[in-house]
């Protein structure tokens, strides 16, 4: 592919996208709206700190991370109270001062269920952030990017992916440029290194 | 309502109840990164080296202690018949305690969008980590044979035992050992987009390396930034109910028993306020002397988010206050003989001193906040929040130990004497806590900086503030 962008990356490899840098959040949600508009699919953002709006003007979808807590926490209730109702009614029952174990004792079994429940729902939460955001990862083709790499803190950044069907470098140069973006750098993959 | 514009002559001044400063000096996003990293990359001070040589040599000797008290039996402690509570649980009620406000200042703070909390809320979250971790240092020895601590778990085993759901000191161990977790986990999320930041920034391989495996490869990409948003709102409210449920179950250690002085249904709210009350205190203790040690961080932790930590803590020491009165009204009230007697012999034994030094700080060191002049000195807050630890300290005892000393039958009475063991583990404890702090301030950034610098005047697009996000 021919064109005359800064090059990051090895030009031997494919080209993975084309990046860009916006001074505001601002100009980055415009620029959004408008790959929308002329049909862009695989695209990202990246900014220093969550920017309001961003993720609804790229339409993503709400996380579904409060569903799976909300599973992992009723899953917890029904493991708390099998781990305690089980061995203390059935398996190894322990009467203490003549108190009940069954379920009329229900009450005292509580404050473990609270415990635990709370714990494996934190649990799940962190994990599935990770896990939904596509970590943990040791390397990205945009750390190749030295801009970025080096401060990402400095600017909020797009990448528009070469495997895009609508992927066009003259067009989204003029686009980040008339949006007052810059820094418009093609991003190849790195050589795989030899030893 | 409709907002008054500018040429609205009837416009109210709003300036009087505009919302004081996030950062002083109305720095900016790249200001916040740059203030807070130089801190983890600047050279290290002299004065951190002094430091932690003093809380590593603190630690090493409490951990000496423990290796003794491990090999010889509790027997080298002082807790004795009747007294078989006594500085063990005491430092752990305290320790567990003082974590509290740290979840709550980062948690109930963030739910009920008190934006001032943000700067201080990282090391607020830190300190309750450091602090679970120095009460989770003596339920586990206090025990005695520390090589069957194993017991307390529901492991299946051979010897046909089950651990004893309806035990409150079991409901302890599940209760910390969740709390530990999950503000573990709380910090550490909160922190890997900062971590990025400094894997970024990072200028030698070590670091780049180090770093990079805890920032866990963070891009911030919009997708992490709408999970990882989700994920915080959870962890918060998540760790808001543990809060609550983790003081009340520690309490019920105490309140399920009979003794007299401890069998009563205030406790929950009692350790809960208590808890507050010497967690912003901590918090006022350890941000001081932060500010001075590193001077930008006086932008940062601004002292009107400091004013509002004595609020709070004024707040939950007049809750205090309340509790103790109640508690007296609630022994006379009972007219339980056994109840009365308990309170009567708190302050007229020869251990009377314990319960008058706490009763003397705690009603009325936190008053004295009601003064603006006191809120805002920096140095009389600092002495006024170790005092305010120090009268919690005092409670703790009070309520652990010497109820202990007096209960149903004066055949059965007795005093406590703390052993040299004792003294040094507790300071050990200390030790411990502020050698993690002082690792915390120089390898990790001490204030959420991605939070931060979301919440900047001008940080967000123009169109969303209309929407009302």
């Amino acid at each position: 592919m021919s064109h005359h962008l800064p090059v990051c990356g090895s030009v031997e490899e494919p080209l993975y996208a084309v990046g860009a840098r916006f001074d505001t959040p601002g100009d980055l949600i415009k620029a959004v709206h408008r790959l929308r508009s002329q049909g862009y699919s695989s695209y990202e953002c990246f900014t220093p700190y969550p920017v309001h709006g961003l993720a609804e003007t790229m339409r993503l979808p709400k996380s579904v991370l409060s569903f799976l807590v909300l599973g992992a926490g009723v899953t917890a209730i029904l493991i708390a109270l099998s781990m305690e109702l089980i061995p203390s009614t059935l398996i190894y029952p322990l009467v203490v001062d003549g108190k009940p174990l069954n379920l009329s004792a229900l009450p005292q079994y509580i404050p473990i269920v609270v415990a635990l429940t709370l714990m494996i729902s934190a649990i799940v939460a962190v994990k599935g952030m990770i896990l939904l955001g596509g970590m943990p990862r040791l390397n990205h083709p945009m750390f190749g990017w030295d801009l970025f790499a080096k401060d990402a803190s400095r600017g909020f950044f797009l990448s528009v992916e070469a495997s895009d069907k609508k992927f066009s470098v003259s067009g989204l140069t003029e686009l980040v440029h008339e949006l007052g973006g810059g820094d418009v750098t093609a991003i190849h993959l790195e050589a795989p290194e030899k030893d | 309502m409709s907002t008054p514009t500018a040429n609205d002559s009837t416009a109210p001044d709003l300036s009087a109840i505009a919302r004081p400063p996030q950062v002083l000096n109305n720095r900016g996003p790249l200001w916040v990164t740059d203030a807070v990293c130089s801190i983890v990359e600047g050279k290290t001070p002299l004065w951190w080296y002094a430091a932690i040589t003093m809380s590593g040599g603190l630690a090493a000797l409490g951990g000496a202690c423990i290796l003794y008290m491990i090999v010889t039996g509790v027997g080298v402690w002082g807790s004795n018949s009747p007294c078989f509570w006594a500085w063990d649980i005491t430092n752990f009620i305290f320790w567990v305690s003082m974590a509290h406000a740290g979840s709550l200042i980062s948690a109930l703070l963030f739910l009920t969008r008190q934006r001032w909390s943000i700067s201080i809320s990282r090391a607020a979250e830190a300190m309750t980590v450091f602090a679970i971790i120095c009460a989770g240092v003596y339920p586990a020895i206090h025990i005695g044979r520390v090589w069957f601590v194993w017991f307390l778990f529901p492991v299946p085993n051979s010897y046909g035992m089950w651990p004893n759901f309806s035990s409150p000191l079991l409901w302890d161990v599940f209760a910390v050992t969740s709390y530990l977790t999950v503000s573990s986990l709380f910090w550490f999320a909160g922190m890997v987009p900062d971590l990025a930041v400094l894997r970024d920034r990072a200028t030698t391989k070590i670091r780049k390396f180090t770093y990079g495996i805890v920032s866990l490869g963070w891009l911030g990409t919009a997708r992490q930034w709408r999970h990882y948003e989700m994920m915080y709102v959870l962890l918060a409210g998540l760790t808001s109910v543990l809060v609550v449920t983790v003081t009340s179950i520690v309490a019920s250690d105490c309140a399920t028993s009979v003794v007299p002085g401890w069998h009563a249904t205030i406790f929950p709210f009692y350790f809960m306020v208590g808890a507050v009350y010497s967690g912003s205190a901590a918090v006022l203790t350890l941000l001081i002397p932060l500010r001075l040690a590193y001077p930008q961080l006086k932008e940062l932790i601004t002292p009107s988010q400091l004013d509002k930590v004595c609020k709070l803590l004024l707040m939950m020491g007049s809750c205090v206050a309340y509790v103790y009165v109640f508690e007296l009204f609630n022994a006379w009230y009972s007219a339980n003989p056994f109840e009365r007697g308990a309170f009567w012999e708190r302050f007229t034994s020869s251990n009377a001193w314990y319960a008058i030094t706490c009763l003397a700080i705690n009603l009325t060191v936190p008053q004295l906040f009601w003064f603006k002049a006191v809120r805002s000195c920096l140095p009389v807050v600092f002495v006024l929040a170790i005092l305010c630890n120090v009268g919690m300290w005092f409670e703790r005892f009070m309520i652990v130990t010497t109820t202990l000393m007096r209960d149903f039958i004066p055949s059965s009475w007795g005093n406590f004497h703390p052993t040299i063991v004792d003294i040094l583990t507790a300071t050990g404890t200390i030790g411990i806590f502020f050698t993690l702090f002082l690792l915390f301030i120089r390898f990790v950034p001490i204030v959420n900086m991605s939070e931060l610098k979301a919440a900047l005047p001008g940080s967000q697009p123009e169109h969303s503030t209309e929407e009302g996000h």
